[in-house]
């Protein structure tokens, strides 16, 4: 396994990283959408290639370390929390709200994974704004190359939605 | 009436908040909205307000610069920063900024509740 100066792996996410994101996960979409959320799965294949209807995206980049979260939804499931978010039926919210919501989602997420990775580093992480990717069935995709990856599948009101985690310590 | 002013680029998180503050009592028409920090900081400069919500992360203008710019003119309606930014440093350096309270998002109704009170019981 490589590690690099500060003995962590370059070739594999970390997993404390993981454990905060799944609690991140669990505890935005409880508190903010009144929803209990399970993880159903830790997919670390490149042959899994999960699909979404709307995505959200944010870079999380630092002195000794970058990566990308993306959470994916099914329109049904996006409309579930969104709506829970803001106290609404699903057909009540327009289309602008529901990308703002997913990237408020993928926001918090990853706000959580920030500290974590600042206060365990003692060097600060920043984020990019959350870009939304929205269309029927998109594949999940866009892994830096070299870059370890692992995918979380979630499970919610009988529907499923993925965090894909790509990460690097350098 | 406590008027209050929410300044946040995400209009989901915007409606989240209003939602918090009218069951807390605070009146429809007494809540003002501005959709980044630059919008929030003529809104607050020209307008008096018993509660500025800042969000950190906008673009334009960062909600910490907001901060700052409105206590270098003066300014001292208490701010309570909404935000996802959780690292102690960051915490410290808004304070030092001259915001009152800190709340890191995902929040449950409780605890925005109580950080209101708490904000709006000082002044800088």
């Amino acid at each position: 396994m490589m590690m690099n100066a500060a003995g962590q792996s370059t070739n594999a996410i970390d997993a404390k990283l993981v454990n905060t994101l799944m609690k991140a996960v669990m505890e935005v979409c409880g508190t903010m959408a009144g929803t209990q959320v399970t993880l159903k799965e830790v997919v670390p294949s490149l042959d899994y290639k999960p699909v979404g209807d709307i995505s959200s995206v944010i870079g999380i980049s630092g002195e000794n370390g970058e990566g990308m979260l993306t959470l994916s939804f099914t329109e049904p499931m996006a409309g579930l929390l969104v709506g829970r978010l803001l106290g609404m039926a699903p057909e009540e919210i327009c289309s602008e709200d529901m990308c703002d919501g997913i990237g408020e989602l993928v926001n918090m997420v990853s706000g959580r994974a920030k500290t974590s990775l600042s206060e365990d580093s003692g060097t600060l992480y920043r984020l990019s704004l959350p870009s939304i990717i929205k269309g029927p069935g998109h594949e999940i995709g866009g892994r830096p190359k070299n870059c370890p990856f692992l995918f979380l599948v979630f499970e919610a009101d009988g529907h499923s939605f993925v965090l894909q985690v790509t990460f690097r310590y350098f | 009436m406590m008027k209050v002013l929410i300044v946040d680029d995400s209009a989901v998180m915007r409606k989240v908040i209003i939602r918090e503050l009218l069951k807390i009592g605070v009146e429809q028409a007494n809540i003002q909205e501005a959709p980044d920090g630059l919008v929030g900081l003529e809104v607050a400069s020209q307008n008096a307000f018993d509660l500025i919500l800042m969000d950190w992360n906008m673009p334009g203008m960062l909600g910490i610069d907001v901060v700052r710019q409105l206590r270098g003119a003066g300014i001292t309606t208490p701010i309570m920063m909404v935000t996802t930014e959780g690292e102690k440093t960051n915490v410290v350096t808004a304070i030092q900024a001259g915001a009152n309270n800190y709340l890191v998002k995902p929040f449950t109704p409780e605890d925005f509740a109580a950080k209101v009170a708490q904000s709006t019981a000082t002044k800088v």
